[in-house]
C-alpha cells in the first residue's frame, strides 16, 4: 500500500503470557511516538506473535508536520550580547522578540522533515518505550556493549516505506533494518523479501506464520471444539491456557491424546489441572460433565506418530506423579497436615498460618465454621499442593470427604478461597462465604494495621484484591456474610486477636480498614454500574454509609443511577440545589417537626407539603420526585421561601428539609 | 527410525558438536552440587568480561528428590548437560537446535517449543530470563540468558544450555523410566541399563538423605564450612572459598531432605548460603 509504513521485530519466543497485553501496548507506544515526532497518519495496527512485534502505519505522510514553538531566551534584563547571541542562533532579528513576564521569547517555526529521516528515531525510540512486565539485556558484539531492554533478544528488524526498503542502523539492538522476515522457525525457517503488508501477511500465512493474535486463538478454539464433538465430547475451554496455547504456536496444528485407564480413577480436578498447568493440554469430558479419557492439544507443527507417544508418555510420567502424591497425601489425616502450620510464615511480622487460624477462630460463630477454619489451610502441607499450588483447597475439599468430614465443610474448604479473581464466582454455602470473609479481612487488618499498603502497581499481598473480594462477599452474596454484628466489630476483635498474639498493629487501624474498603467499594460499584466516581460520591456521603449497609448502599446507587437518567432529572437537581442552598444559609437548628402536622396557607406550600407525604410513603416512586421537584421549583418562583415572618419562615424551611432528609437518604446528595 | 543412541552416546555426541562450536570440554565438578550453574566454571566464570566458552557433563545432587529408585523419573541423583557461551552469540537457539540434530533427533517429527521459565537460584543469588525447551510436551532443557550471579549484573550476558540427559535419553529410546535407558549401546549380554549401573546407588542414597544422615553432624558440618568459606575470603583464596559455600549448600539439601529444617529456618539457611555465594561473586569480580 502507498504511503504505509511497516515495521517487524523479531525477536527470540516472547514469553506467551506477554503477547496479549503486548498488542495494545505496542500501539499506545508507537502511536505516541509518531505524534511526538510530528508525523501525520490515519491508522496503526498491531500484531503479536509467537516471535514477532508487527506494526503497520498507514497513510504515513511523506512530510512531518510543520510546528510552532514558543522558545524562552534571557531575561529582558540580560546583557545586549546575550539577547544577540539567541537571536543569532534562531536566525532571527529584534523585531522578532516578544517580551512577556520579564522575558524574550522567539516564536520559532520548524518546518516538517522528511519521514524517512525520522524513521530511525521511531524505531529507538519504540524499543525504549514499549513496556515488557520482564526483560532483558543482552551483548551485542559489534558495540562491545550490552543492547537495551527487550523481551528476549531481537534477531531483526523489517522496515519497508512506501513500498521502498528502509537501512538504518539501530543502534541499541546493533541491527541494521532490510526489508526481509523469516518463516515459521521450524517450517519455513528461510528469508523472505517484504514489499508491503498485504506482501508481508500472505507470505507469511504461506511460510506457516499465523499472525493475528485473535485470529489464531480463535481457530484453536473451533478446531478444538470441533474435533471433541466428533467423539460426542466437549472441551472444558479455559481463556487463560487459550491465551497461553495461542502464544506459544507460530502456526497451530490440533490434536487429541489419550489418557491411560489407570489415571481416571484421580479425582477430576487433579486430572485437569495437572494437565493445564504442565502439559497445557485442555481437558475432555462427556456432556455430562464427567471428564473423558482424552485431552486435546496444540502443536507447532503438523503430528506424527512418534510425537503422540511422545505426548501420552509425559502424561503418564506426570500422572505418575499425580497418583503418588494422592497415594501419600490421603495415609495423613488433615489434622495432622495441619498440625504442621505453625511452621508455614504468614507474614514476618504477623505470624504463622497457625496464628492465623486461630485469629480466624474468634470472629467464627457456628461450629461448621470453627471446623473449616480448623482445617481449611492443612492440604498446603500436602505433596500434591506443593507440587500444584493451583490446587489448594481443592485437594483439601478432595481429602476432607476422603475422610468423611460433613458435606458442608468439605465445601466450605474449598470455596473459602473464593472469589480468586474478578470474574471467579462467590461460595456458595454460607460457611463457605463467611469463612473466606474471615480469612480475607484478617489479612487486611495484619496489613494494614502494621502500615503495609499497595503502591502505585505493587500491591504483593494482594490486598486490593483482598478488599474486592470482601466487597463482593458484602454486596452479592445471598444471604448476610455479616450475620447480625458489624463490619466494625468484626475487625477490632481481629485486632484484639492480634494484640494477644504480641502483634502490635496501628492504633488507627479500624479507621484505615474501613476507610480502605470504603474507597475500594466505590472504584467497585463505579465499575459495575458503569457510573463516574462523582455518582459513587453523591450517594456514599461518608464512610458510615458503607460500613452499614453494604447492599442497601448498592441498591441506593442504582437508583440514583436510574434517576439521573430520567429526563426531567435535571429539574430535579435544580429543586435539590435550591434548597440545599437556602438551608445552608440557614442553618439555626431546624425543628424536626412532622411533614403532616405543618399548616400553610399557600397553595404552592400546601402542593409541596401533600407531595412530600406522598414521597415520605413512597421514597422510590420517580414519578413523585419529579412532581414534589417541579412543586419546589414553582414555590421557589412564587413564594418568598425566605419569608421575614419567622414563624412562617421555620414551616418553610423545615418541609424542605424533610424532602432534602428522604433525597438524602435514599439517593444521595444531589 | 534411527538406530537408538545409548545414554554414552548422547554425551559423546554433545561434547563433540560444543567442541566444535569453540566450547572448552570440562570435567564435571569433583564436589556435591545441585546443578551444573553450581560449578565455578558456571558461577564464577560467568562474571567478569572475558570470552568463556565451556561444555561439561555434571552430576547433579538433589536430596530431596530422592525415590528409593522407585519413581521411574525421579531421582536424587542425575545428570545434566551444561554450556556456557559468554557472550551468548548472536544465534544461540540455532546452535541449541543443531545441536539435538547432533545427537540425532529427527526435528522433522517433534515439537520442539521455547516455552517461557524464568530461571533463578536463590542460594547463589543467579537470575536470568528464558525458556524450557520442550520436545512434545517433555522438558528437555533449560535455557536461560544470565542476567545477575551472586546478586552480581552480568557485564556481559551469558547463556547456560542445561540439557537432562536422562530426559534426551528416555526420549530417543522411547523407555518409560530412566531406569531403563540403554547406557553402553549393546543389545547382548553385555548390554549395561542405567539401573544396572545406578539403582543401588539411588536406593542407597535416598535413605542416607531421608532416613541415616546424621543430622548433628550436618548442622556442624554446615557451620564448618561457613566458617571455612569466611576465612578463606579473608585470606582471598577465592575458589576454595567457593568451594565450601558450595559443600554448605550440600548440608543443607541433607537436612532439607532429612526434614529437620522448618520453613522459617529454611529461608534463613538459603539466606545465609546466598550471602556466602555473593561474598565468593564480589571477591572473584575484585580479584
Amino acid at each position: 500500500m502507498r504511503q504505509e509504513l511497516l515495521l517487524e521485530f523479531l525477536s527470540e519466543e516472547i514469553p506467551a503470557k506477554f503477547q496479549r497485553k503486548a498488542i495494545s501496548d505496542a500501539k499506545t507506544a508507537i502511536t505516541g511516538i509518531l505524534n511526538d515526532n510530528g508525523a501525520i497518519f490515519d491508522k496503526v495496527d498491531s500484531f503479536v506473535s509467537t516471535r514477532r512485534i508487527t506494526l503497520r502505519i498507514q497513510n504515513l505522510l511523506p512530510q512531518t508536520k510543520d510546528s510552532f514553538q514558543k522558545k524562552r531566551g534571557p531575561k529582558t534584563t540580560a546583557s545586549q550580547e546575550a539577547i544577540c547571541g539567541f537571536l543569532k542562533s534562531n536566525h532571527k532579528a529584534s523585531e522578532d522578540l516578544i517580551e512577556t513576564d520579564g522575558y524574550y521569547y522567539l516564536n520559532i517555526e520548524n518546518k516538517g522533515v522528511a519521514i524517512c529521516d525520522v524513521i530511525p528515531t521511531i524505531i529507538e525510540n519504540f524499543i525504549l518505550n514499549m513496556p515488557w512486565k520482564k526483560s532483558m539485556k543482552w551483548y551485542l558484539e559489534d558495540q562491545n556493549t550490552l543492547s537495551a531492554f527487550w523481551v528476549r533478544p531481537i534477531r531483526s528488524i523489517l522496515c519497508v516505506y512506501d513500498f521502498s526498503t528502509i537501512r538504518t542502523y539501530v543502534k541499541s539492538v546493533g541491527i541494521t533494518t532490510d526489508n526481509i522476515t523469516f518463516g515459521h522457525r521450524f517450517l519455513s525457517p528461510q528469508q523472505i523479501e517484504i514489499y508491503d503488508f498485504n506482501d508481508y501477511i500472505s507470505k507469511l500465512e504461506k511460510n506457516n506464520v499465523m499472525l493475528d493474535f485473535f485470529k489464531k486463538r480463535e481457530y484453536i478454539d473451533r478446531e478444538i471444539s470441533q474435533m471433541a464433538a466428533a467423539m460426542g465430547l466437549c472441551v472444558k475451554i479455559d481463556d487463560d491456557l487459550l491465551d497461553e496455547v495461542t502464544g506459544l504456536v507460530e502456526y497451530p496444528f490440533i490434536h487429541m491424546g489419550t489418557i491411560d485407564e489407570q489415571f481416571m480413577k484421580l479425582p477430576s480436578a487433579v486430572l485437569s489441572t495437572f494437565m493445564k498447568v504442565h502439559q497445557k493440554y485442555f481437558t475432555l469430558t462427556y456432556p455430562d460433565s464427567v471428564a473423558a479419557p482424552f485431552f486435546g492439544m496444540v502443536t507447532n507443527v503438523p503430528g506424527t506418530e512418534v510425537m503422540y507417544e511422545g505426548f501420552n508418555r509425559v502424561l503418564r510420567a506426570r500422572l505418575s506423579d499425580a497418583a503418588f502424591f494422592f497415594k501419600e497425601d490421603s495415609d495423613v489425616t488433615l489434622e495432622a497436615y495441619a498440625q504442621r502450620l505453625s511452621n508455614v510464615v504468614f507474614h514476618e511480622k504477623l505470624g504463622s498460618i497457625a496464628q492465623k487460624i486461630y485469629r480466624m477462630m474468634s470472629i467464627a460463630s457456628t461450629k461448621e465454621e470453627h471446623r473449616v477454619i480448623a482445617l481449611c489451610k492443612a492440604d498446603l502441607m500436602t505433596q500434591m499442593v506443593g507440587e500444584v499450588p493451583e490446587l489448594q483447597g481443592v485437594m483439601g475439599e478432595i481429602y476432607a470427604n476422603l475422610q468423611f468430614e460433613k458435606a458442608e465443610v468439605c465445601v466450605a474448604i474449598r470455596e473459602h478461597y473464593k472469589p480468586l479473581g474478578a470474574s471467579d464466582g462467590l461460595p456458595v454455602t454460607k460457611t463457605g462465604a463467611r469463612v473466606a470473609f474471615f480469612d480475607k479481612l484478617d489479612t487486611l487488618v495484619g496489613f494494614l494495621g502494621s502500615d503495609i499498603y499497595p503502591t502505585g502497581s505493587k500491591d504483593p499481598f494482594a490486598l486490593r484484591r483482598a478488599a474486592h473480594s470482601i466487597i463482593r462477599l458484602l454486596c452479592d452474596f445471598d444471604g448476610n456474610v455479616l450475620e447480625g454484628e458489624t463490619l466494625s466489630w468484626y475487625i477490632t476483635t481481629l485486632m484484639t486477636s492480634y494484640s494477644d498474639q504480641g502483634v502490635a498493629l496501628n492504633q488507627d487501624t479500624l479507621v484505615n480498614v474501613e476507610k480502605f474498603l470504603t474507597d475500594r467499594f466505590k472504584i467497585y460499584v463505579a465499575d459495575r454500574l458503569n457510573i463516574g466516581p462523582d455518582v459513587v460520591d453523591s450517594a456514599i456521603t461518608n464512610v458510615d454509609t458503607f460500613c452499614f449497609d453494604c447492599k442497601e448502599t448498592v441498591k441506593k446507587i442504582e437508583r440514583l443511577k436510574t434517576l439521573m437518567d430520567l429526563p426531567e432529572f435535571s429539574s430535579i437537581k435544580e429543586a435539590c440545589k435550591r434548597v440545599r442552598g437556602t438551608l445552608e444559609q440557614n442553618s439555626d437548628d431546624l425543628p424536626l417537626v412532622s411533614v403532616a402536622e405543618l399548616s400553610f396557607k399557600d397553595e404552592n406550600m400546601i402542593n409541596v407539603q401533600n407531595l412530600v407525604l406522598k414521597l415520605e410513603e413512597k421514597p422510590h416512586d420517580f414519578g413523585i420526585i419529579t412532581s414534589v421537584s417541579s412543586a419546589i421549583l414553582s414555590a421557589y418562583d412564587n413564594v418568598l421561601i425566605n419569608d421575614p415572618d419567622p414563624k412562617i419562615r421555620e414551616k418553610n424551611f423545615a418541609l424542605l428539609n424533610r424532602f432534602s432528609e428522604i433525597i438524602k437518604l435514599h439517593y444521595g446528595v444531589l | 527410525m534411527k538406530a537408538k543412541r545409548s545414554f554414552q552416546d548422547i554425551i559423546f555426541s554433545l561434547q563433540e558438536y560444543w567442541a566444535n562450536n569453540g566450547c572448552v570440554i570440562m570435567q564435571p565438578y569433583d564436589t556435591e552440587v545441585g546443578a551444573g550453574t553450581s560449578h565455578f566454571a558456571t558461577t564464577l566464570k560467568a562474571l567478569g568480561d572475558e570470552n568463556w566458552n565451556v561444555a561439561f557433563v555434571q552430576p547433579c545432587r538433589r536430596p530431596k528428590d530422592g525415590r528409593y529408585a522407585e519413581n521411574p523419573n525421579r531421582t536424587q541423583y542425575y545428570y545434566q548437560y551444561q554450556v556456557i557461551l559468554k557472550p551468548a552469540p548472536g544465534n544461540p537457539q540455532e546452535l541449541y537446535i543443531e545441536s539435538l540434530k547432533s545427537v540425532g533427533f529427527d526435528l522433522s517429527c517433534h515439537d520442539v517449543r521455547f516455552v517461557e521459565d524464568d530461571w533463578e537460584n536463590p542460594s547463589l543469588g543467579a537470575a536470568g530470563l528464558g525458556w524450557e525447551v520442550w520436545c512434545d510436551g517433555m522438558e528437555i532443557t533449560q535455557y536461560t540468558y544470565f542476567q545477575q550471579v551472586g546478586g552480581i549484573s552480568c557485564s556481559v550476558t551469558p547463556v547456560e544450555i542445561t540439557y537432562g540427559l536422562e530426559r534426551i535419553a528416555t526420549f530417543m529410546q522411547n523407555v518409560e523410566s530412566h531406569f531403563d535407558i540403554n547406557w553402553n549401546g549393546r543389545e547382548d549380554e553385555k548390554k549395561l541399563t542405567y539401573g544396572d549401573v545406578l539403582r543401588r546407588f539411588e536406593r542407597e542414597f535416598s535413605c542416607y538423605n531421608f532416613d541415616v544422615a546424621s543430622v548433628d553432624m550436618l548442622l556442624d558440618h554446615f557451620n564448618d564450612y561457613e566458617n571455612e568459606c569466611k576465612k578463606l575470603l579473608a585470606h582471598n583464596l577465592v575458589m576454595p572459598a567457593y568451594e565450601q559455600c558450595v559443600k554448605a549448600n550440600h548440608c543443607f539439601n541433607l537436612l532439607d531432605a532429612r526434614g529437620v529444617i522448618s520453613v522459617t529456618e529454611r529461608a534463613s539457611y538459603i539466606a545465609r548460603v546466598r550471602a556466602l555465594a555473593k561474598s565468593c561473586c564480589q571477591a572473584w569480580v575484585e580479584s
